[in-house]
């Protein structure tokens, strides 16, 4: 398992420059003082010209060595901390496309989302601060410490009256703060969601005027971020004032003990103001340092965001498809074959049993239509085909092997996927039609869009198939979409055909025409359809009651059979009737 | 030399032209004018001015009492310790313990408060933002990536949250600091301190080179981080397609791309503003070594004393700091500027205007008519959707709307719905033009069944209660029977408090589509539009809902577009369209006598029933 800051590594070195860089223009800083005073002390004060001189040069080449330093270092630092970035955002995304399905119901998109461009954009602030400033203030700070304990000891120790406070407050607050700044990006995977649904919903949200209704509901969730933000951020803030009366107090003692101490004759004067100095320096720093501890734990609750889904494990992640040695080869007759064992399944995020011992075998190029009421487990069943889920109980085989013995990416290969909501993205027809296979020539785009009868439509676009499609598919029409979501499958030339009720809007001659030109591809297939008339087209009719086989065989079996299936076709024949 | 040009093999992203161009752009009115995205930033802050005022003063406060402490440790050490008179120390430091007790306490208290101020700035932001958006015509969605729009809400304006939430007290405190610096050298020496204000020019032109860079590379940044945002979001989104067609190595990689992208323009954005800080400490550098020069000289030829070299040096480091947080504080606000111009962009978008000449309770009776309507999506440019369509609807009517896909049926619904306004005729209900009444009132009397069943992440209750927001629990049960959605609703594990997961599978397609009807149920509306309202419900189900639908119907103006000719046989008129053209239009019997493409598609029916 790789921590979040394990990302770094591959830069250590450019790291390393950045951090050496920043250490050089620190000491140059460092030393300036002492080269004024050497001007003073050397030059102005007797008169020696020559040594104004050589202290000003130097002191120009040191600004310009720490100039040069400085701009260097913006370089590396922002190299560090946006491949770091990238790196991280790469790693997560990939992690993210290797979920099974069943880890998607675990983490909502939003949540997703924000982890991938916020989350990520916390770390990589404060990797970039901790190679420019980060070390700087605890370091001036640590080094007039140092200094003040090389004077006097004794008084030095005053100043740490304060220390186990100290460390024990911050221990406090890094921890509140951890707690705080985890719900504030909780809080805003709330916003993403809502912000998500609206737009995703917009027709129905204007259908039924409901903007007012919906801005409340975000108006809420917003609130609910600017609360907890606002608490966060003002809990945190306590760090400084806090650390500041702590140090200053320490300062007063110091004050008034180092004077018993000069009373007593133990220290010098001279002695007690250098350290009242130096310590003034540290407080100089505490503004910084306040906003670094801020930072870490504002860091370290998006980091474990992350980790959250960079630990997903085998259990939630598909197999990578190396794995298998795929050499075993079925027999002929078994290639394109489909073979439900006992199957049943429960979604992993519920208790209900969507199927229930389910088995049923496809021989090779036969058509199954699956049929029955709304939520008996037809798309479910369908999902089981690709491995988009595993069954609970039971097997599933495709060429005669067990698909867990298959590699993911051969046995999705050999499917041609249509489902039910007929998803397209934003780009161009080609390019959406390209998903089924990505080096399609363009007369394959063509003849696939032809067997789903959407070529002359095509056609009539402006800019035919370079026509733009918005995101899923908002400016075609239903149908259009359907008709591309199944020619994307076509221009696989899979063995086995999956259409999850993918012609529920195309009118009958459309359709008509397209089961026609399925015909000519021999492939197996599967069918979930609500009608008779395609039903009976088909081989053989799979009737599926609440996750059951109702009854499984040919139309005129079923007929025979099953009242089910009878009430079905009634409901269909009826009306014919009275039209004709 | 390359490897200067293209550090870490990062492509320049700006080049020589952009950076001159700028000068020629600015004549446009729009948010891309940094002053005036200032200025609407401080448009909101400013409403809490009282607040604003209190942080100033707490400002000031602290400003006042951190000088103080150092003041007073001085004239105790000057006074007591290097005199060695340590008697009457105590009072004194009893009054220090209370100047850090203050000092702390309004520290605190100006960030309490500074914090409140542009949280809630940034939640008039946010808010503001989606209200807009939710105002927004549909066609202005139809263009975007939701993940893109999503990034504004949340990305972009976090970026204005991080600024407000530090730079104004920064800003402050050293715009005191530094009057109160400069105050004191010109009381040292006015010579020297022009002298060290000789380096404000050349700050001022360092600060332009960078932010003239900075300025337009974090606006690129937001813009990389919104492409990406569009890309998960829809990537994730469509998550089974990616699955079903392997394709994850492929958005794995059109993600790299975009990540890339983000990489570069975020590389480059940080190394210039990484620069401004460097800058002015040289600068500070520079001016250090002319005063301690040029003081040298003065004080060679007995000008000013060594003394006063010796203070002012410390004074001119002072004046520095301060301008040196200033300059930082350039980086934040220019990213916030970045950020927040992108949302009020927009918030520029024209909305949807709600005005309408007629009255608010203007009542519909459900007459429609359409008068040589035609119409075009922006989205498909020259070609004409609806191309003359005129028909003409009498109250109660059920219209049936058939037609080969893509003839311009949802478009003929959208428009009665108005989503859209015609590009020329007219739509008229109860004779009166649809642009004179309010959307609010002409959809509070519609319900509009969609192609695409949606689900919030609500309960069933919430869910059904969204066509009509003031339904009893019991109206809702009532709808839900009539709709045949009750026997699966109970079997959810809460019933009808089970909250549905608008992406999750425990409902399937067809029951999304009965809960859908149900919220039209529910709705009680003048006018019904049902697009393919059944579509994925089998018709066993179908067949026992059809009696809630006509009786839902009676009385009630409906449009129907289904493609099963079951469903539609009820229907008073059918219009066949064709191409975005009517091209028939009567009752079935009319239609079927007529012997056009209505009568061919009943008998292709009767073909498939051999």
């Amino acid at each position: 398992m790789k921590t979040v800051f394990s990302y770094v590594k591959p830069y250590w070195l450019s790291a390393l420059i950045a951090f050496i860089l920043m250490l050089i223009e620190l000491m140059i800083e460092l030393v300036q003082p002492l080269i004024i005073a050497k001007i003073i002390d050397e030059g102005i004060v007797v008169n020696d010209f020559s040594s104004i001189q050589f202290w000003g040069i130097v002191l120009v080449i040191l600004a310009i060595v720490a100039l040069l330093s400085g701009i260097i270092n913006s370089y590396f630092a922002a190299h560090v901390a946006h491949s770091f970035g990238f790196d991280l955002r790469n790693a997560l995304f990939s992690r993210i496309q290797a979920f099974t399905m069943a880890t998607y119901l675990k983490f909502p998109t939003s949540g997703l989302i924000t982890r991938l461009t916020n989350d990520v954009t916390q770390v990589q602030n404060v990797l970039f601060m901790s190679l420019r400033i980060l070390v700087r203030a605890p370091l001036a700070a640590f080094l007039s410490l140092v200094m003040a304990f090389i004077i006097n000891p004794k008084i030095a120790l005053f100043l740490f009256i304060g220390a186990p406070i100290v460390v024990g407050f911050l221990y406090f607050m890094v921890k509140k703060g951890i707690t705080y700044f985890a719900q504030v990006q909780w809080r805003l995977d709330r916003v993403n969601r809502v912000l998500q649904e609206c737009l995703q919903a917009i027709r129905l949200v204007k259908a039924y005027m409901r903007n007012q209704y919906e801005s409340s509901r975000f108006q809420q969730v917003a609130d609910s971020l600017r609360l907890d933000t606002t608490k966060a951020l003002r809990i945190m803030e306590l760090i400084m004032p806090v650390l500041l009366l702590i140090m200053n107090v320490s300062l007063l003692a110091v004050i008034w003990f180092g004077s018993n101490e000069v009373h007593a004759g133990n220290a010098q004067v001279g002695e007690l103001v250098a350290i009242i100095n130096y310590s003034m320096r540290v407080t100089g720093n505490f503004t910084m340092f306040a906003f670094i501890i801020i930072a870490i734990a504002r860091a370290k609750a998006s980091s474990d965001r992350m980790k959250e889904v960079l630990i997903v494990d085998e259990g939630g992640l598909e197999e990578q498809s190396d794995k298998k040695e795929t050499k075993i080869n079925s027999s002929i007759n078994e290639i394109g074959t489909v073979r439900f064992e006992n199957v049943s399944f429960t979604y992993p995020n519920s208790e209900l049993q969507v199927l229930s011992n389910i088995s049923f075998e496809v021989k090779r190029g036969e058509k199954l239509a699956i049929m029955g009421e709304t939520g008996a487990g037809k798309t479910t069943l369908l999902n089981l085909i690709p491995r988009f889920y595993e069954p609970s109980i039971g097997n599933v085989f495709v060429n005669g092997r067990n698909i867990i013995d298959w590699s993911m990416g051969e046995l999705r290969a050999m499917i041609g996927f249509v489902p039910q909501k007929s998803l397209l993205f934003t780009g161009s027809i080609s390019e959406n039609l390209k998903w089924g296979k990505q080096d399609a020539l363009v007369s394959e785009v063509r003849i696939s869009a032809e067997q789903a009868q959407i070529h002359e439509t095509v056609e009539t676009f402006p800019n035919k198939y370079e026509t733009r499609v918005g995101q899923k598919g908002v400016n075609l029409s239903g149908g259009q979409k359907q008709r591309l979501s199944i020619a994307r499958a076509l221009i696989r030339k899979s063995r086995i055909l999956v259409l999850d009720d993918s012609t529920s809007a195309l009118d009958i001659k459309t359709e008509g025409a397209l089961w026609e030109a399925l015909e000519d591809e021999n492939a197996t297939m599967f069918v979930v359809t609500q009608k008779v008339r395609t039903a009976r087209s088909m081989d053989k009719i799979l009737l599926l009651h609440e996750g059951k086989v109702e009854a499984y065989g040919t139309h005129d079996e079923l007929i025979q059979i099953s009242t089910r299936y009878q009430q079905i076709v009634e409901s269909q024949e009826e009306q014919v009737g009275e039209e004709g | 030399m390359n490897y200067i040009r293209k550090p870490f093999g990062y492509e320049p992203i700006l080049k020589k032209e952009d950076l001159n161009r700028k000068t020629e752009k600015k004549k446009g009115p729009r948010a891309s004018d940094w002053k005036s995205t200032l200025l609407r930033i401080w448009k909101i802050v400013d409403e809490q001015r009282i607040l604003l005022i209190t942080v100033f003063f707490m400002v000031v406060i602290s400003s006042i009492l951190s000088l103080t402490g150092p003041l007073l440790i001085g004239i105790i050490i000057d006074e007591y310790i290097l005199k060695s008179q340590f008697q009457g120390m105590a009072p004194m430091i009893i009054v220090l313990i209370g100047v850090y007790i203050i000092l702390s306490i309004s520290l605190f208290l100006q960030n309490y408060w500074m914090i409140g101020i542009s949280q809630t700035t940034i939640f008039k932001m946010r808010t503001g933002l989606f209200n807009h958006l939710m105002k927004l015509p549909v066609s202005f969605f139809d263009k975007r990536q939701h993940g893109e729009l999503m990034s504004r809400a949340t990305n972009d304006i976090e970026t204005v949250s991080a600024t407000l939430n530090t730079s104004f007290i920064q800003v402050f405190s050293s715009l005191l600091t530094l009057i109160g610096t400069v105050i004191v050298m010109i009381y040292l020496s006015p010579l020297l301190t022009v002298l060290t204000m000789l380096i404000i020019p050349l700050m001022f032109m360092a600060m332009r080179w960078t932010t003239k860079r900075t300025g337009k590379l974090f606006k690129e940044q937001q813009a990389a981080v919104g492409a990406l945002n569009g890309m998960i979001e829809e990537t994730i989104s469509g998550q089974t397609i990616v699955k079903a067609f392997s394709q994850e190595e492929r958005v794995i990689e059109e993600f790299r791309e975009k990540n890339a992208r983000l990489r570069r323009t975020g590389f480059w954005a940080l190394t210039y503003s990484g620069f401004i800080p460097k800058v002015m400490n040289f600068l500070n550098n520079i001016s250090f070594s002319i005063v301690a020069g040029i003081g040298g000289i003065l004080a060679f030829n007995g000008l000013v004393t060594i003394g006063v070299i010796v203070i002012f040096t410390e004074y001119a480091r002072q004046f520095t700091r301060p301008l040196n947080d200033l300059a930082n504080q350039i980086n934040t606000v220019l990213s916030a500027i970045a950020g927040a111009e992108r949302v009020f962009s927009i918030m520029e978008e024209t909305k949807d205007i709600d005005e309408g000449k007629l009255p608010d309770n203007t009542q519909l009776k459900g007459e429609v008519e359409f008068k040589d309507v035609h119409f075009k999506y922006d989205l498909s440019e020259d070609q004409e959707t609806l191309k003359g369509i005129s028909f003409h609807v009498n109250p109660g009517q059920t219209v049936a709307l058939v037609g080969a896909t893509g003839a311009g049926k949802t478009t003929i619904m959208q428009l009665i719905a108005r989503f859209y306004d015609v590009e020329s005729g007219e739509i008229l209900f109860d004779g009166k033009d649809v642009r004179d009444l309010k959307r609010e009132t002409l959809r509070s009397q519609m319900a509009f069944v969609l192609q695409d069943p949606f689900l919030f992440e609500a309960s069933v209750y919430e869910n059904i209660r969204y066509g009509k927001l003031d339904a009893t629990d019991e109206e809702i049960v009532e709808a839900c029977k009539k709709a045949n959605a009750h026997e699966f609703i109970m079997k959810l594990p809460k019933g009808y408090d089970t909250i549905l997961a608008s992406d999750g599978s425990e409902i399937s397609h067809g029951q999304k589509q009965l809960l859908s009807i149900a919220r039209a149920l529910v709705a009680n509306p003048v006018i019904l539009l049902l697009d393919e309202a059944t579509s994925s419900i089998d018709t066993v189900t179908e067949v026992k809902i059809q009696q809630a639908l006509e009786l839902l119907m009676e009385g009630r103006t409906s449009f129907v577009i289904a493609h099963r000719l079951n469903t539609i046989r009820y229907a008073d008129l059918v219009f066949v369209m064709h191409q975005g053209e009517l091209v028939e239009s009567g009752s079935q019997e009319e239609l079927i006598e007529f012997g056009g493409i209505y009568s061919k598609m009943l008998e292709q029916k009767d073909s498939f029933r051999e």
